[in-house]
């Protein structure tokens, strides 16, 4: 991550936007006067730039993936703006947001269950396309072989289901299938928990490739502030339900404000080799 | 005590339920019942006029529900038509004979699953458990028609026990000779009954026990060099008794429900021939009378099972 | 494997069984309600490949039954005369599954004997192709009860854990009702209040309509159980991040789960839906004379000397159990099959 990208990423128009987010979920068992609010946001403001790698960390339960729904336009916020290439969305019907839902796709956590077991590797990638009734039949298989090979799966592969593929090329597959209709906003929801480290390691290398060649911007939501430190230019750190703090990585590692992310950095472990790795010339 | 004021709450709803699902059927019916009585000589043009009157057949559906309702709570529980009485004493006789029978069935068949069950579970895989499979599995298979018509058959072709009925006719006889009378009649209806509710049960106790034997706890007993016999019965039949608790419930609350068949083919004077005769004469008080009975025996045999579990069971009351 | 075998068995055996549904025109070698006033409950005939000459014959043959004199019912067997048992005979029209007519019956022997595989009734009927016919009754309905089930259960199981709240609640409370109902009860009230005397088509619908409304709790119960989990799992929220309308997501994500379930339900609900059959006709609330079915068959044996004296008449009751035991068996095999695939 050289100083020149640093520097292109400060200037790049925002690409999306939460301003004064909050959304809360009510709990009500049926028929009983017991309820259970739980605030998962409270007056987000976050701005992620075009092309930049935008880490959200925090512990579970933290909100992050509220936010992510939020900014995918997967879920609507109680209050707030959303913006999305100029556009305020949150308040846009399905059918607005139609032609919007290639533009911003997500890739889950891999032990979610993010992909249908009985469906091939194929198939898996077929489904957007078909979804949105781009391509059909056998153009779409060679599209989705030629995404299985973008993402370093062998297309030989294309008849197996995903409970036969390990866990790092089970997010390869996942990845592929949400660049596939060429989106320029990926939120990746913690997408390498659970991965060893290298398996971490060479997805983060691809991303890297993807991003450079597609003109990405990615949003990386993660507990595990090592692994941002490796790939990420900004960091907002989420604590339950706020923004605590946020900043460029260099700012938030080497002069954290609140205590909660003194506390964060505390438990990164190899934060500082990371860190200095990083910084040693983009060598990733 | 939130837990089982809701399970009360939700009985009184399922019951209301029921008489509601019953009264629309009443008013899906095609024809008028009373017009039918009408035609009938043993009833009077009054006693028609009087009971259209009071049950307001001449009125709309939520009235007429209304007043059945006011009737029940007051305890008179509607007309037979065919009988030529109220509901209320013909159900009582009927529902006596029943519990009769399916009392006896039940504990019978709860005495033999038990000790049978958890037997077969201290020793899964042998013989004994392997045969008891096999014979569940069989019996599960056989209708229960198929069951009494072959027992009645038997019964008939040795002429060990007497065939149909609830009673020989007999005049001044003792206590003794009538309770034997009783037990022989007893035997076919309450023989089927048991097996045919005794591999389903037989099944639940096994695996029931199955579940409890492989816990930590019970191994620790078993390590310690506790006897096996009481391992089993004062451990592991405890910690089992969750889900058993629940099926002596249905059984409970299948009492007066589960034995039609039995005895509209053996003859046994209980509410299952009374439920048969009215459908064929539709004989609608009888009918929703005998549905109602059965229903508030599941819902109370329900509520006991939960009452039970409250108190032996810790994990519920943390609600 | 061992389980595979199981169903591949229990499915071959179940199908030549439901092959009596289409072929009872066939197999049996009279009409049902053929009668021969004559011979009232003759006992099964016995198959001779010995004559009285002490010969031995390819083809079997029958002889004839003669009524003992002064007896009621009591037939000895009279061998003067041998009838041969001929095969692809020809006889009474019938129709195939009801379309194709044709004359050819699958044995028979020349007029004026008669051959009766499993005895006559009162009438004088035979037994065997009573409970041909019967068994094209009882058994098709069972089928389309069970069709109706799973049907109406999946539908409301799915709306309910597809679309959820209120409707969800208010399916969920009603299913409770249908399922905590003593079944037999339910069935004889609802048919209390249909009118009695109808057409045996007319029967045969209701009834097969009655048994299949009630037992739609179940199947639905579980089917919104899965449906619920499948609605959460990531690769349809996936699906909509894609722009997937509700019915792609149902039709390819979340429906395909149930088919396993759906199948094993079936599988149980069908026997229990013949026995129902058989027991409203047994107790004559179902399918009536001269519609044969095996519950109308059988309950002729609630008279005192037909169940003591003609044991051939509860060979209806043999093909129930038959008929039950091979659907639990492939029920029980499907579930063990279909156990290890999850959602």
């Amino acid at each position: 991550m050289g100083a020149e990208h640093a520097a292109g990423v400060a200037m790049a128009p925002v690409l999306a936007r939460a301003a004064g987010v909050s959304k809360r979920y009510i709990q009500r068992a049926p028929f009983s006067r017991r309820r259970f609010v739980v605030h998962a946001l409270q007056d987000v403001d976050l701005a992620i730039q075009s092309g930049s790698v935008t880490a959200l960390a925090g512990e579970s339960g933290s909100g992050k993936s509220t936010l992510a729904s939020c900014l995918a336009a997967m879920d609507r916020p109680d209050s707030g703006e959303i913006w999305f290439e100029g556009n305020e969305i949150s308040h846009w019907t399905t059918r607005q947001l139609a032609p919007l839902r290639s533009r911003i796709q997500m890739v889950f956590q891999d032990s979610a269950g993010a992909l249908n077991p009985r469906f091939s590797a194929a198939q898996v990638i077929e489904e957007p396309l078909e979804i949105q009734r781009l391509t059909s039949g056998a153009k779409s298989r060679t599209r989705a072989c030629a995404l299985m090979q973008e993402v370093g799966l062998s297309p030989d592969w294309a008849d197996r289901s995903p409970l036969q593929l390990s866990g790092g090329q089970r997010q390869r597959l996942a990845i592929a299938r949400a660049i596939a209709l060429r989106p320029s906003l990926l939120i990746l929801d913690e997408s390498l928990s659970g991965l060893d480290l290298i398996t971490q390691h060479e997805i983060l290398r691809l991303l890297r490739d993807l991003q450079a060649r597609h003109s990405l911007t990615y949003v990386l939501i993660s507990h595990d502030l090592s692994l941002l430190a490796q790939i990420a230019d900004y960091i907002a750190i989420i604590h339950r339900g706020r923004i605590v703090e946020q900043g460029s990585m260099r700012q938030i590692l080497e002069r954290p404000e609140s205590d909660y992310t003194r506390e964060l950095l505390g438990f990164a472990c190899a934060l500082e080799s990371s860190w200095q790795r990083a910084q040693a010339g983009g060598q990733l | 005590m939130r837990f089982l004021e809701r399970r009360l709450l939700h009985g009184v709803l399922l019951l209301a339920g029921v008489s509601v699902l019953c009264f629309l059927f009443t008013d899906l019916a095609p024809g008028n019942f009373f017009d039918e009585m009408k035609l009938n000589p043993q009833i009077s043009p009054e006693t028609v006029a009087a009971l259209r009157a009071q049950y307001g057949m001449d009125r709309a559906l939520p009235v007429r529900y209304a007043l059945w309702v006011r009737s029940v709570l007051r305890g008179e529980w509607g007309f037979s038509f065919a009988y030529n009485m109220p509901v209320r004493g013909l159900l009582a006789a009927r529902a006596q004979n029943t519990l009769l029978l399916t009392g006896t069935a039940t504990a019978l068949a709860w005495l033999i699953a038990v000790p049978l069950g958890v037997w077969m579970a201290y020793r899964p895989g042998s013989w004994t458990d392997r045969l008891g499979m096999g014979t569940t599995s069989v019996l599960l298979a056989l209708p229960e028609l198929v069951l009494v018509l072959a027992l009645l058959a038997f019964a008939v072709r040795t002429h060990a026990l007497p065939v149909g009925g609830m009673t020989s006719p007999s005049e001044g006889q003792g206590v003794w000779p009538r309770s034997l009378d009783l037990l022989a009649h007893l035997a076919i209806p309450a023989g089927t009954l048991v097996l045919a509710g005794l591999p389903l049960l037989i099944r639940h106790v096994r695996s029931a026990m199955l579940d409890v034997l492989h816990a930590p706890f019970i191994q620790a007993a078993r390590g310690n060099g506790v006897a096996p016999a009481r391992v089993l019965f004062r451990f592991a039949l405890p910690a089992a008794a969750n889900p058993l608790i629940s099926l002596l419930g249905f059984s409970i609350g299948g009492l007066l429900g589960g034995s039609l068949l039995v005895e509209a083919v053996t003859g046994w004077p209980g509410l299952g021939p009374l439920l048969l005769e009215a459908t064929m004469s539709r004989d609608l008080y009888i009918v929703i009378g005998t549905v109602m009975v059965s229903t508030f025996f599941l819902v109370a045999g329900n509520l006991l099972a939960d009452a039970l579990l409250v108190v032996f069971d810790p994990r519920v009351r943390t609600d | 494997m061992l389980h595979k075998w199981k169903v591949g068995a229990a499915v071959i055996f179940l199908g030549l069984v439901h092959a009596v549904i289409i072929f009872a025109g066939f197999l049996a070698p009279y009409e049902p309600i053929t009668q021969h006033r004559e011979l009232p409950f003759a006992p099964p005939m016995r198959l001779h490949f010995l004559d009285s000459q002490g010969h031995w014959h390819l083809h079997p043959f029958v002889c004839e039954p003669e009524l003992r004199p002064g007896t009621f019912y009591e037939y000895d067997e009279s061998c003067t005369r041998q009838y041969p048992v001929r095969w692809f005979v020809t006889g009474s029209q019938y129709r195939l599954a009801g379309m194709l007519a044709s004359h050819t019956h699958l044995f028979g022997v020349d007029p004026p004997a008669q051959i009766f595989v499993l005895g006559t009734d009162n009438y004088g009927r035979d037994m065997f192709s009573r409970i041909l016919y019967g068994g094209r009754v009882s058994l098709s309905a069972g089928l389309l009860a069970a069709a109706i089930s799973l049907l109406l259960g999946a539908l409301v199981g799915t709306i309910s854990g597809f679309y959820g709240r209120w409707v969800d609640e208010s399916f969920m409370r009603l299913a409770e009702l249908f399922v905590v109902l003593p079944w037999l009860y339910l069935l004889l009230a609802v048919r209390a209040f249909l009118p009695l005397h109808i057409t045996p088509l007319h029967a045969f619908f209701l009834v097969v309509a009655v048994i299949g409304t009630i037992g739609w709790a179940r199947p639905a119960r579980l089917v919104r159980g899965i449906v619920l989990s499948a609605k959460t799992r990531k690769y349809v929220l996936a699906s909509r991040g894609f722009g997937a309308s509700d019915s792609y997501i149902l039709r390819r994500h979340v429906l395909p789960h149930t088919y396993g379930v759906l199948l094993t339900q079936a599988a149980l609900l069908v026997p229990q839906y013949v026995i129902a059959e058989v027991t409203l006709s047994f107790f004559g609330l179902g399918l009536n004379e001269p519609l044969p079915s095996w519950g109308n068959l059988l309950s002729v044996l609630q008279q005192y000397n037909v169940l003591v004296s003609y044991w051939w008449m509860f060979a209806p009751a043999l093909a129930l159990v038959i008929v039950s035991f091979s659907y639990l068996l492939g029920a029980d095999a499907l579930q063990r099959k279909l156990q290890p695939a999850s959602v």
